[in-house]
């Protein structure tokens, strides 16, 4: 049976999701650069599944649209892409689904989101709708920040800058927990602790094993159904109100997290693709 | 082995690479990407792009 494998540049995630798929016999690994892509419309590619890997989050959305048009089954599938690489469409989705989350505003023009802001109360966060890595994260403290903000964003960014996804800050004691799912299974945690109040480990939060309680296990699994299922990473906040969805990750970063956390989550993954494959 | 771009330093290539692979220069801490094989070319690898990552 053949997996594709969509895949730009091969971090160590992908290569030991490669080494992985490789252990197995039965598996031919089709690789599928995405910039050497061009798709055929009418033509489907001879591959029995896709699994997701492109660290492009335009080109995987738009990859996964392309593959599942000619009736190849995807994971993540489209949908998850669509909702989960968007945090505004992700707090839809949370919300329909009764899923905790931080209170958060939408808000189209730079005074309508100053509104937003100055409702939720300060501080307050910004944040690109697309975006990853904590890269434009604003924690505004107070009006002038935030309409210093808010005018750079409007002026400088490109056009989707201008839509204000705005989060009030929750207050974390400088750490979160991301937890992994791979289809129906909570199958790891770790938290992430850093002194700066963004802890994501691309900006230098440090990963610890956390245990997988059942109310991780329980608000992952619920955040990964409201965004579609598959395989994602979510980000939980510990707040006084309970545990609540930051964000849900549809291609999930694990390298620094199995030594962390004891799971091997490659082989999770790779069986998991199978067993969907072989359905 | 196969020589840093930027560096000129030799850069050991795995028996299991592949293209498209990262890997990190050992005496200059640039990073690479394996941009072909047999024979192996190594180049800087792309920028961070702005919707990079998860």
């Amino acid at each position: 049976m053949k997996v594709g494998f969509l895949h730009s540049l091969i971090r160590k995630d992908e290569k030991l999701l490669i080494d992985e798929f490789r252990k197995r016999d039965d598996i031919d690994l089709v690789l599928i650069d995405d910039r050497k892509l061009t798709f055929d419309l009418n033509d489907k590619p001879d591959v029995d599944v896709v699994l997701e890997r492109s660290i492009n989050h335009s080109r995987a959305m738009h990859g996964l649209c392309l593959f599942e048009s000619v009736g190849v089954r995807c994971i993540n599938s489209y949908e998850v892409s669509r909702i989960c690489g968007d945090k505004i469409l992700t707090s839809v989705a949370l919300k329909q689904n009764s899923v905790p989350q931080p209170e958060v505003r939408i808000a189209f023009t730079e005074e309508s989101a100053l509104q937003a802001i100055e409702e939720l109360g300060y501080p307050a966060v910004l944040k690109p709708a697309v975006g990853s890595w904590g890269r434009l994260l604003s924690k505004v403290n107070d009006r002038d920040a935030a309409e210093t903000v808010l005018e750079h964003k409007t002026i400088l960014g490109s056009y989707h800058h201008s839509i204000f996804y705005v989060q009030k800050y929750v207050k974390k004691n400088g750490r979160d927990i991301r937890s992994f799912v791979v289809g129906d299974e909570c199958i790891a945690a770790i938290y992430r602790t850093s002194d700066h109040w963004i802890t994501n480990t691309a900006r230098g939060a440090v990963a610890t094993g956390c245990p997988v309680t059942n109310e991780i296990a329980e608000i992952s699994l619920n955040a990964t159904k409201a965004v579609g299922g598959g395989i994602v990473a979510v980000d939980l906040f510990e707040s006084e109100q309970g545990l609540l969805v930051n964000e849900v990750n549809y291609t999930m970063e694990f390298k620094n997290s199995i030594d962390t956390s004891g799971v091997n989550i490659p082989e999770k993954i790779a069986s998991h693709v199978i067993a969907v494959m072989r359905t | 082995m196969s020589e840093c771009p930027v560096c000129g330093a030799q850069v050991e290539i795995t028996a299991d690479a592949v293209v498209g692979e990262l890997l990190e220069c050992g005496d200059c801490a640039s990073e690479l990407e394996i941009v072909g094989l047999e024979p192996t070319v190594l180049a800087e690898a792309p920028e961070t792009e702005e919707d990079w990552g998860q």
